[in-house]
This record gives structure tokens, C-alpha cells and sequence, in this order.
């Protein structure tokens, strides 16, 4: 079970990575990575919508929509949940902790329409994960993203100062840089 | 499905929906701590012109 759950944490956050092996969450990955600061400030804040998200939307599903036999609305009462607890928590950060509203609140609207919070809303439901396999992923998957988000930054602050060809500046060698992390990434499969 | 389900589904939706409302007019009257009033998110990444944090173009 312990071993089980080591290798789910491990696949989560690097093997079956949500940006580099899915293709989640590209918006912000292409757009809050010029700096590490923001991909910093981004990255802590998806963990926390994206634990509190899997969290209440597992209780949901099994509380209230298996009980009540509306297994088929899933996908709309998690986007409406996942708005909801961006609301909440942008509205509890604004009146309890302004320090962390300043470093994170600013980028809670973002993550609304981020796709790995749906993701790892969903796959906890459709691969039929219990509560510590469920725990894992909903961890792993934000942790993996964060990850991968700093250190895409560090590489573009380099990339910044790089001498770069003129038509691969900015977006085009930020990507080939991705494309790159992609296939270093996936040469970790060998170690599960 | 039957129609008990059916209203149940309706129902459970609008209330879903209902405190969805209630969070965001809340979250728009929670006055900004001071220091924060004109924070940005500094995301230039897509080209979704509805995002709130899309940088305007200046023209």
C-alpha cells in the first residue's frame, strides 16, 4: 500500500506530469514564467485551490451526488465548485491575511480557468481513488506543476540575457525550451 | 430519468449556482487590503481577451 502510494506521488509530480506529459494548465505555464517570483507566487497558489478543490469536490461527489443518483452532473458542479472556492478564498485571503493576498491573490482569478484543478477533480472520481490515493494525487499533481513552472522561469530569466537568434526570441525558444523539459522528463520513466 | 431526479438535478444546480453568486458579490464588496488596490498578475501567456488579468492593448 505504502510502496503503491510512493509510486503515485512519484508518477504525479514527474512521470505523468500535468504540463509536461498532458498538456494542462498551458495558459499560465506560458504566461507566468518570465519571472520567478510570479511562477513562485502562481505555483503556491494553484497547490492550495487545487488541494482545497479535490478535497471538497471528492466529499461532494460521494456525499451528495452518488446518494442522490446524479453521477451525471459531475463536470458542472465541480467547474461551479472550483469558482466558488476561488471566490471564498480570494475573499478570505483579502480580509485575513493581506501579505498573502499580495503575494498570491492577484493570481487566484487565473487558476479558475485552469484545467489541471478540473483534471484532478475528475480523475479522482474516474480512476475510482479512495481517500489516501486521492490525498496523493490531489498533492502530487499541483507540486509536479509548480515544479515544472519554476524552473521553467528560472530557464526563461537566463533566456532573457541569452543570445538568442533574433526570430527565436520570446515565445518561440520559451517552447522549444518546453519541449525539451518534455523530453527530459520522460526519460524518468525508467525509475518506477 | 424520472422526474424526481430531474427536479432534484435542477435543484441542486441552482444552488450551486445561487452560492456562486453570493461568493463573487461578496468577493466584490471585500474592500482590497491597502497596498493592494492596483496589483497585477503579470501574465502575458494566452490570447483569451475575457480573462480579467488580459493585458489591455494600449491604442
Amino acid at each position: 500500500m505504502f510502496s503503491e502510494l510512493v509510486a503515485l506521488l512519484i508518477t504525479s509530480v514527474l512521470l505523468n506530469n500535468a504540463v509536461l506529459n498532458q498538456f494542462l494548465g498551458l495558459c499560465p505555464f506560458m504566461g507566468v514564467s518570465r519571472k520567478k517570483s510570479s511562477a513562485l507566487g502562481m505555483g503556491m497558489a494553484v497547490v492550495f485551490v487545487i488541494v482545497a478543490a479535490g478535497l471538497v469536490t471528492y466529499a461532494l461527489y460521494y456525499l451528495v451526488l452518488v446518494p442522490l443518483k446524479l453521477e451525471f452532473m459531475d463536470l458542472v458542479t465541480f467547474i461551479l465548485v472550483i469558482a466558488s472556492l476561488v471566490q471564498l478564498t480570494e475573499m478570505f485571503l483579502k480580509k485575513s491575511s493581506p501579505a498573502l493576498y499580495k503575494s498570491l491573490g492577484v493570481y487566484l482569478p487565473l487558476i479558475t480557468t485552469n484545467c489541471v484543478v478540473l483534471n484532478v477533480c475528475l480523475v479522482n472520481i474516474s480512476n475510482g481513488y479512495d481517500i489516501p490515493h486521492m490525498l496523493v494525487y490531489t498533492v502530487g499533481t499541483p507540486l509536479g506543476f509548480a515544479l515544472v513552472l519554476y524552473i521553467f522561469s528560472a530557464i526563461r530569466e537566463r533566456l532573457e540575457v541569452a543570445d538568442v537568434p533574433e526570430s527565436f526570441k520570446g515565445n518561440p525558444v520559451a517552447l522549444v525550451v518546453a519541449g525539451l523539459m518534455a523530453m527530459a522528463f520522460s526519460g524518468l520513466a525508467g525509475i518506477i | 430519468m424520472d422526474l424526481t431526479r430531474l427536479i432534484l438535478a435542477i435543484l441542486f444546480f441552482g444552488a450551486l449556482v445561487g452560492i456562486y453568486i453570493f461568493l463573487f458579490l461578496k468577493n466584490r464588496r471585500t474592500p482590497k487590503p491597502a497596498g493592494c488596490e492596483n496589483l497585477k498578475a503579470d501574465c502575458d501567456g494566452c490570447k483569451d481577451i475575457y480573462c480579467p488579468n488580459h493585458p489591455k492593448e494600449e491604442s
